[in-house]
């Protein structure tokens, strides 16, 4: 049976990931960056050590909401990351890797861990809405990412 | 030398996060597992209960998962109890089945006492007529079960259906006041 508190256990691992990254790429980020994610990923086991304790008292609905908060918090961060790297700081080449090695890999497998876990639940939360809005995502970024950050469009903003 | 001024290398930085990285995803494993390990044990009421019958000997007890039938023996008469308690499925969406178990009795086994008895006998039945009993006959001074095992098949229940229980027992001319006391359990495949 899967428990909500994968989406936090996925969501720690993510901000780890992400420390490690953007100490790898420390010239592009501001130093604090991977130490701030290592705090990130500290509270993802607060969030456990939470659940872990009062779990008689919370209900699975409230555990699965905090939970998939966590885990968007993550995966913004994984995607502003990449905005950062193609917007702000103009590294094209490696925000198209960024995007098909970290972002789109990770949104996807979240997306096929919510939608297990709904699926597993018997459709017990609301969460028809979700799956298509996290299916339109990943649909949605695939495209957006390979298109928006291809050679020919970015000559053209940049002559703008 | 001042703590602030230590420079640290980009490797040394890595490695650092790495092994903390580390600490905390081992942490978090640690701590998920033991959340998968919680037991989850749900009370609820048992699919099969026991409920009163029209022919329930009196001053028995009969509770949803317990009951206990005080039946009296007649000497060289069979008395019946026709429909000494009901077996009724509380499950609407699915069968059950169960079985009747022997676990113990006394009189045991080698007492004279046990002379008292010729058959006690718990058969079940459905609607359409008798689909299968525990019976306690007498030889000597010893109880014979049937079946042999003190064990009967597994039965299958419908779904809200009630079955129940009918109760024999017959003593011989000889028999004299004592009291005998069988447990049987009825195991329910959930």
């Amino acid at each position: 049976m899967l428990l909500p508190e994968l989406f936090a256990l996925l969501s720690s691992d993510l901000f780890l990931l992400l420390s490690l990254l953007t100490c790898l790429l420390e010239e592009r980020f501001p130093k604090p960056v991977p130490y701030v994610y290592q705090m990130a990923a500290v509270m993802g086991f607060g969030h456990l050590l939470v659940s872990r304790m009062f779990l008689t008292v919370f209900d699975e609905y409230m555990r699965f909401w905090y939970n998939l908060f966590y885990l968007a918090v993550a995966l913004a961060n994984v995607v502003a990351i990449n905005l950062y790297l193609a917007i702000s700081k103009r590294r094209w080449t490696l925000a198209k890797v960024w995007s098909s090695a970290v972002t789109f890999p990770t949104v996807f497998i979240s997306m096929i861990f919510v939608y297990n876990y709904s699926y597993a639940q018997g459709a017990t939360f609301p969460l028809f809405m979700l799956q298509l809005i996290l299916a339109l995502f990943v649909v949605i970024l695939g495209i957006s990412v390979s298109v928006l950050l291809s050679p020919k469009l970015s000559q053209k903003l940049r002559r703008r | 030398m001042e703590i602030g001024n230590i420079k640290l290398t980009k490797s040394t930085k890595f490695l650092i996060l790495l092994l903390t990285s580390m600490l905390i995803a081992v942490a978090n494993a640690t701590i998920f597992y033991n959340l998968t390990m919680q037991p989850q044990v749900t009370v609820s009421s048992p699919a099969l209960i026991f409920s009163s019958a029209p022919d329930e000997p009196s001053g028995s007890t009969v509770n949803d998962a317990w009951c206990r039938l005080t039946a009296k023996s007649y000497p060289n008469a069979t008395l019946t109890y026709e429909q000494a308690v009901y077996i009724n499925n509380t499950d609407g969406a699915s069968a059950h089945s169960f079985r009747l178990r022997h676990v113990s009795m006394t009189p045991t086994n080698g007492t004279a006492s046990v002379g008292n008895w010729t058959s006690i006998k718990f058969l079940v039945y459905n609607s359409t007529g008798y689909v299968f009993s525990l019976n306690y006959t007498v030889s000597g001074t010893d109880w014979i079960l049937e079946p042999s095992n003190g064990e009967t098949g597994y039965y299958s229940i419908p779904l809200s259906a009630g079955w129940w229980i009918r109760l024999e027992t017959l003593s011989p001319a000889t028999a004299t006041t004592e009291v005998c006391e069988i447990q049987i359990d009825v195991d329910v495949q959930e």
